[in-house]
């Protein structure tokens, strides 16, 4: 059984904003999210980038103590994306609780923040060998943290998957979302990630040399995916979450079709865990469109990994040209306008590449100025596109050499296809 | 420490920590205020800190018939009574 897979609602916590209107004008404007490194109190003054894709705006989410008890900072991400996909939804609680609806949610590594201070008393003097641990220490960091607090909260008692890969956590959540739905192991799914502010993560990329240094005073020219002057990624955090359905019923209940997930590969470049690695990206790219059951032709718009290192947006230039050849599909990298948000990236690029195909326009790939001899072969979007995005590739690559390709087509298009 | 300084302490935890509403000496901890296993653990650590020892595992299971704030108050001075029983021995 084989059935088709419809996003019917999606909400996403990024450094550009929050609500839709917000990141649209963010996208339109070319506004960046990126903003100088907060101070931590632990690594801050080691590290060599001194930039952030940072959600520093309030957030209400009143949620109670009953919920709050198990849930660190990257679970409030995930619970309040969840929570507005829910709402939007117009689910009954009958269905939500009845088994049929799963979540496939991650983030990179659970709760930094509270393992933190789960490491914090193992330096500490404890001559009186109090409990300094909590209860809920472990629930609040364990790396499923994200996904089963979204089921408590809600009640969902369907299946959980709790991926864990990096930068393909949330691709890789809605790709394994997308296949329960088609081969009819759930009904819907809960799908997406997050990742809260870390200099850990940020500690991890600058020791590799990895990390934007060269724009620290000015935060908002870095990342700059497929430019000559690029000098590595930004970190970031948000969070993420699109509801996948069933199409049919989806449509039988007069649920809002904002998109179709036609197609989802991942694979494992089956050797170095740090290097990208062209054949391997390029296989993914192609395992996708073979899924979907489409040529490199009806791509339009290839959301592009991009994360501004220097050799990963060469592998991923030669990967595209490879597959969609000359004249292939506009090309955007959306980090450049908040840095690589880690779990999340993928889910966030997901719902933006659909705000960009509900709107009619391409955004650039901010920061790109001059571009990389070697990155020159795409059609790289510069300026704001008015287009008409019919299907959009979505790339994520990741550490541990795990690829992963989405393609979704727009709500547009299936409304003219009837 | 008396009955009384000790209620205060406890109610304190629970109103703040807790987010109990209007505690009640007698509500059932569970049905009134959503107290569950987790904050039952949590708690136990906050009555150490309140003691200023550890609690062993049989006074820690000895926690597991508490219903109400009056249990936790009881609790707490049975343990101080024992240890100090134990001091004199």
């Amino acid at each position: 059984m084989k059935r088709r897979v419809v996003i019917t609602a999606c909400s996403a916590i990024t450094p550009i904003g929050y609500a839709k209107d917000d990141i649209i004008n963010s996208l339109r404007q070319g506004i960046s999210g990126v903003k100088p490194l907060r101070d931590d109190g632990l690594l801050n003054k080691h590290i060599h980038s001194r930039v952030f894709g940072s959600v520093d705006y309030p957030i209400d989410y009143g949620f109670k103590r009953m919920y709050s008890k198990t849930m660190g900072p990257v679970a409030y991400y995930a619970c309040q994306v969840a929570k507005d996909v829910l709402e939007r939804s117009g689910l009954d609680q009958e269905f939500i609780t009845g088994g049929r609806l799963g979540v496939a949610f991650g983030s990179t590594h659970g709760s930094p923040t509270v393992q933190r201070d789960i490491y914090r008393t193992f330096f500490q003097e404890l001559d009186t060998k109090f409990s300094s641990i909590g209860a809920v220490d472990y629930l609040r960091s364990m790396v499923h943290t994200t996904a089963v607090n979204i089921t408590r909260m809600f009640g969902i008692t369907g299946r959980v998957i709790a991926s864990s890969t990096a930068c393909t956590t949330s691709s890789q959540a809605i790709g394994f979302g997308y296949e329960m739905v088609k081969y009819g192991m759930q009904d819907a799914m809960i799908c997406g990630g997050a990742d809260e502010y870390d200099t850990t993560t940020v500690a991890v990329f600058d020791n590799l040399l990895a990390c934007s240094t060269a724009y620290n005073e000015t935060p908002k020219r870095t990342p700059r995916p497929f430019d000559s002057g690029r000098d590595g990624l930004v970190v970031g955090e948000g969070g993420g979450a699109v509801l996948l359905e069933e199409y049919e019923s989806a449509k039988r209940r007069g649920a809002p079709i904002i998109a179709e997930v036609i197609g989802f590969a991942c694979n494992n470049n089956g050797g170095d865990l740090i290097l990208p690695n062209l054949q391997g990206i390029t296989t993914t790219l192609r395992l996708a469109l073979k899924d979907a059951e489409i040529t490199p032709e009806d791509v339009d718009f290839v959301s592009a990994h991009a994360t501004a290192t220097k050799m990963g947006d060469v592998i991923e230039s030669q990967a595209i040209a490879a597959v969609y050849g000359d004249n292939g599909p506009f090309v955007t990298g959306l980090k450049s306008y908040m840095g690589h948000t880690m779990g999340t990236c993928g889910v966030i690029e997901t719902i933006l590449t659909t705000y960009m195909m509900e709107q009619g326009f391409i955004a650039p790939t901010l920061n790109l100025e001059n571009i990389d001899e070697r990155c020159r072969m795409l059609r790289h979007v510069q300026e704001i596109t008015p287009a008409t995005i019919g299907i959009g590739a979505i790339q994520n690559f990741a550490f541990g050499g795990v690829n992963t390709c989405l393609l979704v087509k727009s709500g547009e298009r299936l409304k003219v296809e009837g | 420490m008396t009955r009384d300084a000790l209620q205060e302490k406890i109610l304190a935890i629970l109103i703040e920590d807790f987010e109990f509403e209007k505690p009640g000496l007698n509500d059932n901890l569970r049905d009134d205020h959503g107290f569950d296993s987790i904050d039952a653990i949590e708690l136990l650590g906050k009555i150490e800190l309140i003691l200023g020892y550890s609690l062993t595992w049989e006074e820690k299971e000895k926690a597991m018939g508490i219903r109400t704030i009056n249990d936790i108050l009881d609790y707490i001075e049975t343990i101080e009574a024992s240890r100090r029983l134990k001091t004199e021995d």
